[in-house]
């Protein structure tokens, strides 16, 4: 499909005086001279539009600067979205580098720390960072380079026409200057209006091939994570959380982890207890040392959860219903298709623990740390140590891995009570056992499907319930809010729909209040609702005897915008795939798609039996979330949620067991290793001229595509998570 | 106690317990930081180096172990910045990192198995580094050691030439 060639939608521009408030550059006449006289570098920033969608939670109340200029005419972008393996400082310089005519060598791209760059509200997660942000970086950065052009006409007192910008240079017939030199010799900026942003035909980046931009210092090892950062005269801690579900610390014997050599001493705080120390080693001795007693209410069993996290316990929020399927499922004269689901409690496993760094003064507090959401750490640690927030500042580093960890768990309160009560800075790090047994889990699900098929073999009437813990919104708006919502039908509701043109058809989130912290987890909804959904479809197009895509193919014919692309990727997805031609001897096949926050993703899965064990052997993944910026980097996404998928579908899952998680570190919780490692095709189509997100909704498909497979090799329908393989 | 070792050519001497992992002397004493923890327990080989041209997990191998020897680590694997490591190199070109954390790691256990099987098939990476990864860079990893292998390979032509 072609990209469509319409200009942007014109904003109403960049108002003279919003937009100068909005950059915090100017409060009043004189502020704009003390704003660059106080900086050597006399840096400016291009600021924020009132008006931009919402959803990239990027909001213009405080300073937020976006560009500096720095003197070797290097650009810094501080950006509002974080780093977190997902390449978006890549994809956001190619899309600054189109508007501000630079190389993009010459931009440099560092995390925002939320009092120099621009304030993001939101956080990073929910694969909308390119989406959210793809108009409003590139007029920002046309407006930026539109002002060096206004100052390079002023200073050399000729038209605007007559000065081009080009590889960081201002140019005049023969005569140029950098972008640096035209700073340094600028007094009064003035402001256009929002300049015209560039076709998608003359786009330079866009579309192509880019290596990451932070590939070497990843490669070379200096690539610095919150966990590498030191500060002088910092000390270390490492905090005991409860060590049982629900648990209320009853008393704590600290004697002997005082006497550690090395331990400097031991804080208790509401429901945790921290050792600090001189270095690490002696940290960690000195928590293995601790004598605890908890209060427990109730000594949890995984039959307990089971029996909790089912259809019918919850509070219910409808999500779809079409039609009746309600009445055409009940009638007793029909033959009801009826299916259950589950998925287990999952972990996020990212590699690099969180650290946090805490430097709490009388009157400032600096945080340094890897966050998804610097607002909601800010507000944490305000609450913590009684400060208010603008006297608190977060920097942000590379994160290890998010996949929503990294949105609401940290150790940021902790550790800035812990300096604040020493009045040292301290590095408070969790230990691989803490990030394992100390929530936000994935939740566990449970699922109920139904369907009445006509003589045809196709859908008359399907209804989809799912019955889920709690992934964000209690967490994000708080008990009340979850209240008026009933059901976390926003996180969790992902993929529970059915996009199918079936139709009678329903669709529940059920809520359950569970006794363990759970979140997010990459694709939240989307990866237990598209299992349980997938699988039925695959149950139901075995009973009407019809091909699995033929199946799917023939629910898919409606002008829906998003049907048509999901019709498309499966026609490509069954050609290029060679789903049609006859699969050899030993090699199981399955089929599954899913659409998630407008990118439509499919994959067609084998597996073997290796030595007795099934594998997943290959994987054709077709993806479509609109406009590529950087065809490699989502091809790294779409490799990450294969084998996020592969990982997750077959051995992930943690269990209740006499109160406590079962597992602790990596040997208790199997993932995908380079054994698992299939042959792997990922395509990429473009239906639309916009791109979407894909960070999460490759994964969709899947762990169903992998268990039809399974039922296609041994005849044993997989449905609970991860898979019950013999 | 003073413990003596040289790291990435470098006589160091650190005054610590000897007991303590090397990784912690290596990130905290000696701030060398490229070397990672993720585990503590020798699963995820995140933390690995070598020591004397053998590979270690370091979470798990107290400094004592180091002591008189010869430690190599992510900052120390390439020569310069300019000629890197083979490893290093085909790294690059497969552009293999995500989050890039676990990569030192990989990196470092590429460049022991390279040396041990000089032309490693796709069976022989799978089943002989167990490293973790949580982004999922799987498929290019084994990419990218075929490739640093070849690059080895290249590298010794020509210096025998
Ligand atoms: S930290 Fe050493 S193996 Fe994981
Ligand atoms: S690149 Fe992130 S864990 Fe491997």
């Amino acid at each position: 499909m072609s990209k469509e060639e319409t200009p942007e939608k014109k904003k109403k521009g960049f108002s003279r005086r919003k937009f100068l408030k909005n950059t915090g550059i100017v409060i009043g006449g004189g502020s704009l001279l003390l704003y660059f006289g106080r900086h050597k570098l006399r840096t400016f920033a291009a600021g924020f539009i009132a008006d931009m969608d919402l959803p990239s939670g990027v909001s213009n109340f405080d300073p937020d600067f976006w560009f500096e200029i720095m003197e070797d005419n290097t650009i810094l972008f501080k950006s509002p979205k974080v780093e977190m393996g997902q390449g978006i400082f890549t994809g956001f310089a190619m899309l600054a580098a189109e508007e501000l005519e630079v190389a993009i060598e010459q931009i440099k791209v560092v995390p925002g720390s939320s009092v120099n760059s621009a304030n993001d509200m939101a956080g990073t997660g929910g694969s909308g960072s390119t989406h959210s942000l793809y108009v409003s970086i590139r007029e920002v950065a046309a407006t930026m380079r539109e002002m060096l052009r206004m100052a390079a006409a002023d200073y050399w007192k000729v038209p605007l026409e007559d000065i081009r910008a080009e590889n960081g240079m201002l140019l005049k017939g023969s005569e140029s200057m950098s972008y640096a030199d035209i700073v340094k010799n600028t007094e009064q900026w003035k402001t256009p209006k929002t300049p015209d942003l560039k076709l998608a035909s003359s786009f330079k980046y866009v579309g192509t091939e880019r290596k990451r931009i932070d590939l070497k210092p990843k490669v070379m090892g200096d690539a610095i994570f919150a966990i590498d950062t030191e500060i002088p005269d910092m000390l270390y801690a490492v905090v005991q959380y409860p060590e049982y579900i629900g648990g209320k610390l009853k008393s704590v014997d600290s004697s002997e982890a005082e006497s550690t050599n090395g331990v400097i001493r031991v804080i208790r705080e509401d429901n945790w207890v921290a050792v600090v120390a001189k270095n690490r080693y002696a940290a960690e001795m000195g928590k293995k040392a601790l004598k605890l007693e908890w209060d427990v209410e109730k000594t949890w069993q995984q039959q307990d959860i089971d029996e909790l996290v089912k259809v019918g316990n919850g509070r219910t929020v409808k999500l779809q219903d079409k039609g009746s399927a309600s009445s055409v499922i009940k009638d007793d004269d029909i033959e009801v298709i009826h299916q259950e689901y589950r998925t287990s409690l999952g972990v996020h496993a990212q590699l690099e623990p969180n650290g946090v760094i805490a430097d709490v003064k009388e009157d400032k507090a600096v945080i340094i740390m890897g966050t998804q959401a610097i607002s909601f750490v800010k507000r944490a640690v305000s609450k913590a140590i009684n400060m208010s927030s603008g006297k608190i500042e977060i920097r942000n580093s590379f994160l290890g891995g998010g996949f929503g960890r990294r949105y609401f768990k940290f150790n940021a309160p902790e550790a800035a009570r812990i300096s604040q009560i020493l009045g040292k800075p301290v590095q408070v790090f969790r230990d691989r056992e803490s990030e394992f047994t100390d929530g936000y889990f994935r939740p566990s699900s449970h699922h109920e499907l139904k369907a009445v098929l006509n003589d045809d073999g196709t859908v008359k009437a399907i209804s989809h319930t799912q019955a889920t813990g709690d992934m964000g919104i209690k967490l994000a708006a708080g008990k009340m809010g979850m209240n008026i919502m009933g059901a976390d039908f926003i996180s969790a509701g992902h993929g529970a729909k059915f996009l199918y043109d079936f139709p009678n058809k329903k669709a529940y989130v059920e809520h359950i209040d569970m006794p363990i912290p759970t979140g997010i987890w990459r694709g939240v909804g989307m990866f237990p609702n598209g299992f349980a959904v997938e699988t039925f479809i695959d149950e139901l197009a075995r009973k009407a005897n019809t091909d699995p895509i033929e199946f799917r193919l023939k629910h898919l014919y409606s002008d829906d915008p998003i049907v048509k692309r999901m019709k498309n990727i499966i026609e490509i997805l069954r050609d290029r795939s060679g789903w049609n031609t006859p699969a050899p001897e030993g090699v199981g096949r399955g089929f599954a798609c899913g659409e998630d926050r407008k990118t439509v993703a499919a994959a067609a899965v084998e597996v073997q039996k290796i030595d007795g064990q099934i594998r997943v052997t290959k994987v054709t993944h077709i993806v479509d979330p609109g406009l590529v910026i950087n065809p490699d980097g989502v091809r790294q996404q779409v490799e990450g949620c294969i084998m996020m998928g592969i990982s997750a579908s077959m051995y992930e899952g943690t269990y209740v067991k006499d109160g406590q998680m079962t597992a602790t570190n990596y040997h208790q919780y199997p993932m995908a290793s380079l054994m698992d490692t299939p042959e792997i095709e990922v395509i990429m189509v473009e239906g639309s001229a916009k791109p979407s997100g894909v960070g999460e909704p490759p994964i969709a498909p899947m762990a169903p595509a992998i268990g039809n497979a399974i039922f296609d090799l041994t005849g044993e329908r997989q449905r609970k998570l991860p898979f019950q393989l013999t | 106690m003073n413990i003596s070792f040289k790291i990435n050519g470098k006589a160091v001497t650190v005054d610590t317990d000897p007991m303590t992992p090397l990784l912690w002397v290596v990130r905290d004493e000696l701030s060398l930081k490229g070397t990672k923890y993720g585990c503590g327990k020798a699963l995820c080989g995140a933390c690995s180096l070598h020591v004397d041209g053998e590979l270690y997990r370091s979470c798990s191998l107290p400094v004592k172990y180091a002591e008189n020897k010869n430690v190599t680590t992510i900052e120390g694997l390439s020569e310069n910045e300019n000629e890197l490591h083979p490893v290093q190199q085909a790294w690059m070109d497969i552009n293999v990192p995500q989050c890039g954390y676990c990569q030192p790691g990989f990196m470092m256990a590429a460049a022991k198995l390279i040396e041990e099987i000089p032309e490693p098939t796709d069976q022989d990476i799978k089943e002989n580094i167990s490293n973790i990864c949580r982004c999922g860079t799987h498929p290019r990893i084994i990419k990218a050691v075929k490739k640093a292998a070849q690059l080895k390979q290249s590298q010794k032509v020509q210096s025998d030439e």
